[in-house]
């Protein structure tokens, strides 16, 4: 595979994950907030 | 929700846009492809910090404790941002000029911010007292941005540097193809709805977590 596509799937991956965390901790606060 | 999920595709565009629609710069190559990651979460620390600064001085004014939560949130944020910043910059460094760092004007300056902004963590852990914390640390918070303007902007300016030079307009032209204009703005927008996005969780869990204290207390 070209280095630019290992590059960009890298990326993606990454962005991913920490959207991926982001959404996680953002159900778990509305969860808590909910009397 | 959908806002969520506009910001997830958007990034996503600006990373394909970033490889793949925005052309390599003349004299920096494909190196150039780190500005529209390094100079987004640049932005994104110095946003940070004025945003600590502005919750930090309600704080003073009406003494509510979740100006303080939001200004200390901020200030972690836009320390984050600095550091990612730095070693985004530090890796352009490494790869142009054989050195991750050089005390070049640009580096010894965001080295400086970034000495203050964990001061001003070294400060809230240093006091017990809620309130007196929130009070010390909002007026050093206030104190600190007023070195973000020169630190990066004046100063690097001032000074030869290697680091590449800002786009001002000659003869009524940006110095920038319009390609690689249009995914740093992409890119510029799109860091500041996860900077939104965060700065908006973190408040609500600090907020959580007072409560939780407060009633266990």
């Amino acid at each position: 595979m070209k280095p630019i596509y290992q590059v960009l799937l890298v990326n993606l991956f990454i962005w991913g994950g920490i959207f991926y965390y982001l959404l996680r901790l953002e159900s778990k606060i509305r969860r808590l907030e909910k009397p | 929700m959908i806002a969520r999920i506009i910001l997830g595709l958007w990034l996503t565009a600006v990373i394909f846009g970033a490889f793949f629609f925005a052309p390599p710069a003349e004299k920096l190559g494909e190196l150039s492809r780190i500005i529209y990651f390094h100079v987004p979460v640049a932005w994104c620390a110095v946003m940070a910090f004025f945003w600590s600064m502005i919750q930090s001085a309600l704080h003073l004014k009406d003494r509510k404790p979740e100006r303080d939560i939001a200004a200390e949130s901020a200030a972690a944020i836009g320390l984050t941002f600095c550091i990612l910043a730095t070693v985004s910059g530090m890796i352009f460094a490494k790869a142009t000029w054989g050195a991750y760092w050089n005390w070049d004007p640009r580096e010894t300056s965001v080295f400086i911010l970034l000495l203050i902004y964990l001061a001003y963590f070294a400060l809230r852990m240093a006091v017990d007292d809620d309130e007196r914390r929130a009070r010390l640390s909002a007026v050093y918070s206030i104190l600190a941005f007023m070195s973000v303007p020169f630190l990066v902007f004046i100063i690097p300016r001032v000074y030869f540097s290697l680091h590449p030079s800002p786009m001002t307009p000659q003869n009524g032209k940006l110095g920038i193809d319009h390609r690689m204009l249009i995914v740093l703005l992409s890119s510029l927008a799109g860091f500041t709805g996860l900077f939104i996005w965060i700065q908006n969780l973190t408040v609500r869990l600090g907020v959580l977590t007072r409560r939780s204290e407060e009633e266990n207390a």
